[in-house]
C-alpha cells in the first residue's frame, strides 16, 4: 500500500501543490488526472524519489520511504519519454535492472524472455532501441520497468505521442499485462477517457489538495 | 547533405582553392619529407639508442600527461556539465585559457612559477602539459555530459543504480567516445608539442618534434630531422584510424534534452565540492599567467616599467610585433576564406567532396614543425625557391589553422535545413540571393570566430615558424625563444613581457569568441 500524507512541493519560493493526499491500495489501478502544470508528474517524481518534498510524508508498505534515495525505493517508472538507455540494445535495457542486483546471467537471460513475451517483443531481443517504432519503444520501457518487480509501477502519460489505433491496443495490452501480473499503478494522463478505461479509481488531483 | 545549391556545376570550383593549396604546400612537402627520407643509411638511425630514447620519452610523457590531463577534467565537466553556479561563465572561460595561449607562454609561464630544480624535467613538461590541455579536455567532455538527458538517470536510479552504479553503467559508456577523443587530441598534442618542450625541456628532454628541429637547424642532419618527421607522421597517422574507427564501431546514439541537467547546488556537500573544482581549476588556470604578467612588471622584488620601456624602444622587439600582426591578418585571411570554401564544398556537394573534411585535416595529423621542415625542403630549389620569402610564415599559419576554421564553419553550415533555402527560392530568390540571404547571414558569426581564432593560432604559432623565420623577420614566439637563449635578466624579462602581451590577445580573443558563441540561429534551432 502506498500512502501520501500531506505532501507539498514548494519550488523557489512559489507552491505547486499543498497537503496532497492519496492512499493506493495492494494491486490497485489507480489513474490521476488533472490540468498541464497541476504537478502530475512532478508528484510521481516525489513518490519515486528523484525530487524532494517540502512537508509530509511517503510510505510505501508501512514503511516510511520520505527520504529514500531513488534506488532503494522499489518504485519502478515508465517516463513519458521512455528514456531507453541509447548505448544498450533492447535485451540490456530489459536487464538493467537484475545487472544491478547482480542476478546471474542464466536467470536474467530467462527473465528478460519472459517479459519480453509477455509484451510480444521477443523478436526484438538485440534490437537497438533507437530504430525502434514509439509502441515497440514504450513497450520495452514497460518490460524494463516491470522485470525489476517494483511494489508500485508510476506510469507518466505513457500512452502520448501514439497513433489513435496504437493507442487503443497498447491501452488493452497494458491493462491486461498489469492486472494478470497484480501490479499496483499510479497512472498519471491527462486523457479522462483513457483514465476510465484503464484504472480502477480516477482521480483528479485538484480533489487530493485539502 | 543534398541542398538547393547540389546540382550546380559550380559547387566543384568551390573545392578547387582548397585542394590546391592543401596539395601544394601539405601533401607535396610530406611526400617529399617521405621519399628523401627512406635511404638505407637514415634507417640507420632509428636503431640509434638516443633516437629510441626519444621515442620512449615522447610517448610514455604523451601517454602520463593525457592520463593527468583526463583525470583533472572529467571532476570538472562533472561541475560544469550538472551545475549552475555563480560566475559560471567567466570561469569556464578563464579555465578554457590555456588552451588558446601560444605553447611558448605555457612554457614560459611554468619557467616563472617553477622551483630551478624542476626545470629540464619530465614532471615540469607533464605539469605543463595538463595545464594546457585539462580545460580543453572538460570542455570536450562536459558538452557531451550535457547532452545526456537527465531522464536517463533518472530511469537508472528508478531501476535501482546507486550514483556509483549510475555513472559506471549510464553516465560513463555515453561519455566514453568523447573521452576516447579527447583523450586522442590530447595525447596528440602531447606527442607534437614543441614550444612548451623547447622552452621547459631543453636538450636533455627532448621529444620527437624538438630533435626535428634540432637535427635539421642545429646539427644540419637534414635527412635525419626527414626520418623523425616521417616517423612521426605515421605514428599520429595510425593512432588517428585506429582510434576513428573504435570509436566509429562504439556507435553513440546522440540524445537531444529537452530540458537541462544544470541545476543550482542542493546541499551543502555539492555546494563544497563545486567550490573546491571550480576554484582550484580556476586557479591552475590563472596563476602561471599572472606569474608571466608580474615577472615582466617586476625587478628584484620591485615594481618597474623598465621592462616594457625596454621592449616598447627597441626597433628589433616593436618591428617583431608589427610583423607578427601582419602575418596574423594574412593568415587569418587566407585560413577563413579557404576554411569557408572547404565548409562549403563538402556541404552542399551532396556528399561527392566529402573527402575535402579528411584532406583538410591534413595539416592537424602533420605536426607543425613537420609543415616548416616540408615547406622549406620543398621551396628550395629556383624558381620555386621561396624559402626567404615573407609570404611562406602566413601561408604555414594558415595551414596549422585552416583545420580548425573549417571545424567551426563547417558544423554551421550543415545544421542549415534545406527547407529555409527552398523557402528563399520559391519567394524568388536566385540561389546566389540565397546564398548571401540565408546561409552568410547564419554563418557570419561562425566566419569570425575562425577567423579570431585563425589569428590567435597565428600569433602564437612557434613551430613552423622556428624553421620559417628568417632573422629581422621574427614573430613573438620565436623572439621570445631567442630572448630567452640569451643570458641576462633584463633580456628574459622582455621575454615575459612578450608573452605577457600574447596572453592579452589570447584573453581578447576568447571574450570575442564567447560572445560570438551565442549565435541567434544556433539558440533558435535548439529551442
Amino acid at each position: 500500500m502506498l500512502e501520501i500524507d500531506k505532501v507539498s512541493v514548494i519550488y523557489d519560493s512559489s507552491q505547486l501543490f499543498a497537503n496532497l493526499s492519496l492512499t493506493i491500495q495492494h494491486q490497485e489501478i489507480v489513474a490521476l488526472t488533472g490540468p498541464s502544470g497541476s504537478g502530475k508528474t512532478t508528484l510521481l517524481r516525489c513518490i519515486a524519489g528523484l525530487e524532494s518534498i517540502s512537508t509530509g510524508s511517503i510510505r510505501l508498505n508501512g514503511q516510511d520511504i520520505t527520504s529514500q534515495p531513488a534506488h532503494f525505493r522499489q518504485i519502478g517508472m515508465v517516463f513519458q519519454d521512455n528514456q531507453l538507455f541509447p548505448h544498450l540494445n533492447v535485451a540490456q535495457n530489459i536487464e538493467y535492472s537484475l545487472k544491478i542486483k547482480r542476478v546471474s546471467k542464466k536467470i536474467a537471460d530467462q527473465k528478460v524472455r519472459e517479459v519480453l513475451s509477455l509484451v510480444g517483443l521477443h523478436h526484438l531481443i538485440d534490437r537497438t532501441v533507437i530504430n525502434l517504432s514509439g509502441g515497440e519503444a514504450k513497450r520495452v520501457a514497460v518490460a524494463r520497468a516491470l522485470i525489476a518487480e517494483p511494489q508500485v509501477l508510476l506510469l507518466d502519460e505513457p500512452l502520448t505521442g501514439l497513433d489513435a489505433d496504437l493507442h487503443g491496443r497498447m491501452l488493452e495490452d497494458l491493462n491486461k499485462l498489469l492486472r494478470t501480473r497484480g501490479t499496483t499503478v499510479l497512472h498519471v494522463t491527462h486523457d479522462k477517457a483513457e483514465a476510465a478505461a484503464f484504472a480502477d479509481r480516477v482521480i483528479d488531483l485538484r480533489q487530493l489538495i485539502s | 547533405m543534398t541542398t538547393i545549391y547540389s546540382r550546380s556545376r559550380a559547387i566543384s570550383w568551390l573545392a578547387i582553392a582548397p585542394i590546391i593549396f592543401i596539395f601544394a604546400f601539405v601533401v607535396a612537402p610530406v611526400l617529399n619529407i617521405f621519399f628523401s627520407s627512406i635511404r638505407p643509411e637514415s634507417l640507420k638511425l632509428l636503431r640509434a639508442e638516443a633516437i629510441r630514447n626519444v621515442v620512449w620519452f615522447t610517448t610514455w610523457q604523451s601517454l602520463v600527461s593525457t592520463a593527468l590531463a583526463l583525470t583533472v577534467a572529467l571532476p570538472l565537466a562533472f561541475v560544469t556539465a550538472n551545475f549552475k553556479f555563480k560566475a559560471q561563465h567567466l570561469t569556464t572561460s578563464l579555465i578554457s585559457l590555456p588552451f588558446i595561449l601560444p605553447s611558448i607562454v605555457v612554457g614560459v609561464a611554468f619557467l616563472q612559477i617553477l622551483p630551478n630544480n624542476f626545470h629540464r624535467t619530465a614532471f615540469a613538461l607533464i605539469l605543463a602539459h595538463v595545464y594546457f590541455n585539462f580545460g580543453f579536455a572538460s570542455r570536450l567532455i562536459g558538452a557531451r555530459w550535457l547532452q545526456i538527458h537527465p531522464h536517463l538517470d533518472d530511469a537508472a536510479r528508478t531501476l535501482g543504480a546507486s550514483p556509483l552504479k549510475l555513472f559506471t553503467t549510464l553516465t560513463l559508456p555515453l561519455l566514453s567516445k568523447a573521452i576516447t577523443n579527447a583523450a586522442l587530441i590530447v595525447f596528440t598534442l602531447c606527442f607534437t608539442s614543441y614550444g612548451v618542450v623547447r622552452v621547459l625541456g631543453g636538450p636533455t628532454r627532448s621529444t620527437l618534434e624538438t630533435e626535428i628541429y634540432f637535427r635539421a637547424m642545429q646539427l644540419g642532419d637534414v635527412s635525419g630531422a626527414m626520418l623523425l618527421s616521417a616517423l612521426q607522421i605515421v605514428i599520429i597517422a595510425v593512432l588517428f584510424v585506429v582510434t576513428t574507427k573504435a570509436t566509429s564501431k562504439n556507435s553513440e546514439q546522440s540524445t537531444r534534452p529537452t530540458i537541462t541537467r544544470q541545476m543550482r547546488p542542493q546541499t551543502r556537500k555539492q555546494k563544497i565540492v563545486i567550490t573546491t573544482i571550480i576554484s582550484s581549476a580556476t586557479a591552475f588556470a590563472i596563476v602561471p599567467v599572472l606569474a608571466v604578467a608580474f615577472k615582466s612588471i617586476t625587478t628584484d622584488s620591485r615594481f618597474t616599467t623598465t621592462t616594457w620601456r625596454a621592449v616598447l624602444s627597441s626597433p628589433e622587439i616593436t618591428q617583431s610585433i608589427a610583423k607578427t600582426f601582419v602575418y596574423a591578418v594574412i593568415a587569418m585571411g587566407l585560413a577563413t576564406i579557404l576554411g569557408l570554401l572547404s565548409a562549403s564544398s563538402v556541404a552542399y556537394s551532396n556528399n561527392k567532396l566529402r573527402f575535402i573534411s579528411g584532406l583538410s585535416t591534413l595539416p592537424i595529423v602533420i605536426s607543425a614543425v613537420s609543415i616548416g621542415l616540408g615547406l622549406i625542403i620543398t621551396f628550395d630549389t629556383q624558381p620555386f625557391d621561396w624559402r626567404g620569402s615573407q609570404f611562406m610564415l602566413p601561408l604555414a599559419h594558415a595551414l596549422v589553422a585552416l583545420p580548425i576554421a573549417m571545424r567551426i564553419i563547417s558544423p554551421v553550415l550543415q545544421a542549415i535545413p534545406d527547407s529555409l533555402r527552398q523557402a528563399s527560392s520559391v519567394l524568388g530568390a536566385s540561389p546566389r540571393q540565397t546564398w548571401l540571404n540565408i546561409d552568410f547571414k547564419i554563418i557570419r558569426r561562425a566566419a569570425i570566430s575562425a577567423a579570431a581564432i585563425s589569428a590567435t593560432v597565428s600569433i602564437g604559432e612557434f613551430g613552423a615558424s622556428s624553421f620559417l623565420a628568417r632573422r629581422g623577420a621574427e614573430t613573438l614566439p620565436v623572439m621570445i625563444s631567442r630572448l630567452l637563449s640569451r643570458p641576462g635578466d633584463s633580456l628574459q624579462s622582455q621575454a615575459f613581457a612578450l608573452s605577457t602581451l600574447l596572453v592579452m590577445f589570447s584573453l581578447a580573443i576568447i571574450f570575442v569568441v564567447d560572445s560570438f558563441a551565442k549565435d541567434k540561429f544556433t539558440r533558435d534551432s535548439h529551442a
